[in-house]
């Protein structure tokens, strides 16, 4: 979607147009389920969340400027209910023995595109999914959006507001990052 | 270029995304820079390691049925704000009248007419908070639900 169409589609939304607003949803539905992923680790939490967030976005969309990109500005209000969450998750946590859900420390359910695999494939997931979970919420955002959802640098570029050569500079050390969880892991 | 503003370019170079004139670079740059050729060739075992896999991702239908999801939130905030506005002019509407019927009819003692106005108040209050907990509950249990 291009920004003038998107532009348009948000000026529909500001007069309280929801079809227009569908579209938006839906041409934006699965980088914000990725993103809450990113920063939840339970994907039915992080589709909740991420509908919730298209939810207060219509609600505020009057003080959104149609000049620019949707995404950006939606982010930040999904990223604020994700912090809520975890916040209220580890407050929840805090009195038992369990692990906290602290950013940095969420299990990423990590899954096979062709299910017929063996063994020693799905311990590979489990080992990818550990190390996931032990990257910043920012590094795993950048792998989850390239590595393993094949989003290309200038979507995800677009998507976050940021210029391709940030996206390159992030992905470069988030994967360092992954790598070198990975090899505490023992894989290599 | 130095060294760590080139680094980023192996990224671009390993997932094809960059220009044929970038690429050429980081091929010559890798051509006579071992640690770079080695750090690219790590980077591919990463890749080739988590080939074919993929984060947890919704089935087709809830993908389908996401709209719908919004739709009904956005519907039930409509739906609160209406109850509110109307539990608000009934209240108002009762209070004033008691004001008008109650208060100012003197064959009950003053201090029964301001006993029944604080009982009255009292629990329009009370209905107001239960409401708006309500609401508030909801909304977290929510989350807590489907975390079970
Ligand atoms: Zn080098």
């Amino acid at each position: 979607m291009n920004l003038a169409d998107e532009g348009s589609l948000i000026e529909r939304c500001k007069n309280g147009d929801r079809e227009a607003f569908a579209s938006i949803v839906n041409h934006y539905m699965r980088p914000a389920y990725y993103v809450a992923l990113g920063y939840v680790g339970s994907p039915e939490d992080a589709l909740d969340l991420s509908q919730d967030a298209f939810v207060n976005a219509f609600r505020h969309i009057k003080r959104f400027d149609s000049s620019r990109k949707f995404f950006p500005w939606f982010y930040s209000i999904l990223k604020n209910l994700c912090m809520n969450h975890l916040t209220r998750e580890r407050r929840r946590h805090e009195s038992s023995i369990d692990e906290m859900a602290e950013e940095g420390s969420v299990p990423i359910p990590v899954e096979a595109i062709n299910p017929e695999q063996s063994a020693v494939r799905r311990d590979l997931e489990v080992k990818v999914g550990m190390a996931l979970r032990r990257l910043r919420a920012k590094d795993r955002e950048i792998i989850i959006l390239q590595h393993f959802q094949d989003y290309s640098y200038q979507e995800i570029a677009d998507l976050l507001g940021i210029p391709i050569g940030t996206v390159m500079s992030r992905l470069y050390g988030a994967r360092r990052a992954l790598r070198r969880e990975l090899e505490k892991l023992g894989v290599t | 270029m130095q060294e760590d503003n080139f680094k980023p370019l192996l990224m671009g170079y390993l997932d094809s995304e960059l220009t044929e004139l970038e690429s050429i670079r980081v091929e010559q740059h890798l051509e006579q820079c071992a640690e770079c050729a080695r750090e690219l060739e790590e980077f591919r075992r990463l890749k080739e390691v988590t080939r074919n896999m993929r984060v947890a991702t919704p089935d087709a239908r809830s993908w389908d049925e996401y709209w719908s999801h919004v739709y009904n939130r956005l519907e039930r905030r409509v739906g609160w704000v209406l109850v509110s506005i109307g539990a608000i002019l009934i209240l108002s509407y009762g209070v004033y009248s008691l004001i008008a019927k109650f208060l100012l009819r003197s064959d009950f003692p003053l201090i029964v007419r301001f006993g029944a106005v604080a009982i009255v108040v009292g629990f329009c209050t009370l209905l107001i908070s239960v409401l708006r907990e309500r609401l508030f509950m909801s909304r977290i249990d929510k989350y807590e639900r489907i975390k079970r």
